[in-house]
């Protein structure tokens, strides 16, 4: 199954010609939301939608219109992208393309990323002529940077990101040396993956915190 | 000295006031077209950097094209940067959330081609996950990049190409060369008896990725 993915915004012109001119698509997801305190936003996005629906149902094509809770919530935003690009990629699903030209600025910023670090083809439409711009994007694969340990101390983090842990703690849990710990956690800091913090109990200790970012890094889901 | 390079338009000052009070920073650097320089924004930051004994200065930016644009946003970034290895470029912050969506994208993509610290900083400040100090030369071998030099804008004969892999024996520049095409990055052709190899729009992008941030020293691009 061909999917192509999609942000609209006020313009549905921007999105449909995607549709037209990938091959063999089946399915299309767009993600669309207005500012809820702008009435005329709100209806203007939901004609847009109406319209691409409108489209896809004459072409007989499967669609997902996922209408964003805030499109102006750029972490989540990106979150729920990329949990939909990895369930489409779990699903063998190809994914054709990926039209970032509609929707607010953050839902538009948020699919670029997802793009980078999924690795999916990506396409601009020009707000004049509706000409699609392809981008040679590279996939950012930051497995060739990370080292194992680095990548396994980060996945520890995450999946235990409600606790208060020192890098002794964190050298115990994970069986590594504590000199060995402090090697890797440097590496981290420096890349800003990780930060130190004072311990909330004991201000001699040092509580090892996660960037709100390094979750969006390693793609693990929540 | 910690440089906030942040993106503007005319009416993003709450945008880069919102970066200005999340991120530590010692010089504040817009970027945007020329027209920001006459925009009621501009002059409210200006004074607002005034009064802390700073001044605003302005990267100026006229691509109106995706890829001009994160040339020139990268070429902005690469004059502020210090060192280059991973984990060095601390210095440098960059905000995307300011200006066109053009302008943002552009400045994101930018931001992971350089290894830069980025944020969004809007109603709520995100940060990226660049890997500070990450850039394109990171994510490949050292004769994976040589090659891509090596190959450069034009077509190449494929017989010249596997001296590019620098010295490594011909199997291992076969290699790379199966490793590049089947990445994307490359693709080949016969022209009149012969293969030619270039690189492909994605190719061309890694090239001026380790063009900019220094990996081609030895190739004179």
């Amino acid at each position: 199954m061909v999917v192509v993915f999609g942000t609209l915004g006020y313009r549905p012109k921007s999105l449909i010609p995607t549709i037209r001119s990938t091959a063999n698509v089946d399915k299309v997801v767009f993600y669309c939301g207005a500012d809820k305190s702008e009435p005329n936003a709100v209806k203007s996005v939901a004609a847009a939608k109406k319209e691409v629906l409108d489209y896809c149902n004459g072409m007989h094509l499967s669609v997902d219109a996922v209408e964003l809770e805030d499109p102006f919530d750029f972490k989540n935003i990106a979150m729920r992208i990329r949990s939909d690009i990895r369930k489409h990629k779990r699903e063998k699903k190809e994914i054709a393309i990926f039209n970032i030209a509609g929707g607010t600025r953050p839902t538009s910023a948020a699919a670029l990323l997802v793009c980078i670090l999924e690795g999916i083809p990506t396409v601009y439409v020009h707000d004049v002529n509706y000409e699609e711009i392809h981008l040679p994007l590279l996939r950012i694969e930051y497995a060739n940077v990370l080292s194992k340990e680095e990548k396994e101390i980060l996945r520890f983090l995450i999946n235990n990101r409600t606790k208060d842990m020192t890098e002794k703690e964190l050298a115990d849990s994970l069986g590594k040396h504590k000199a060995t710990m402090n090697h890797h956690l440097k590496n981290l800091v420096a890349d800003g993956v990780v930060r130190l913090e004072r311990h909330p109990q004991d201000q001699r200790k040092k509580v090892v915190r996660l960037e709100e970012s390094a979750e969006l890094l390693l793609g693990e889901e929540p | 000295m910690r440089v906030l390079l942040s993106t503007f338009g005319l009416d993003d000052v709450d945008k880069v006031l919102c970066a200005m009070r999340a991120l530590p920073y010692d010089q504040l650097v817009l970027i945007g077209p020329g027209s920001i320089q006459e925009s009621d924004g501009y002059r409210r930051l200006c004074n607002l950097e005034e009064m802390s004994g700073h001044s605003v200065e302005i990267e100026l930016i006229e691509g109106t094209e995706f890829m001009v644009l994160v040339d020139e946003i990268s070429e902005a970034i690469e004059r502020r940067m210090g060192g280059r290895s991973r984990g060095s470029n601390g210095h440098i912050l960059m905000n995307i959330s300011g200006g066109e969506k053009l302008l943002g994208d552009a400045a994101l993509f930018a931001a992971f081609r350089m290894g830069v610290e980025a944020y969004h900083c809007d109603k709520i400040v995100t940060k990226l996950p660049v890997l500070r100090g990450a850039t394109t030369k990171d994510m490949f071998t050292p004769s994976q990049s040589e090659m891509i030099l090596g190959i450069g804008d034009g077509p190449q004969e494929l017989e010249r190409a596997y001296s590019f892999a620098g010295s490594v024996s011909r199997q291992a520049a076969e290699r790379v060369i199966r490793e590049l095409k089947r990445g994307g990055l490359m693709r080949s052709e016969a022209r009149e008896g012969k293969i030619f190899v270039e690189l492909t729009a994605t190719g061309l992008e890694v090239l001026r990725g380790l063009r900019i941030t220094g990996a081609g020293a030895g190739h004179g691009q």
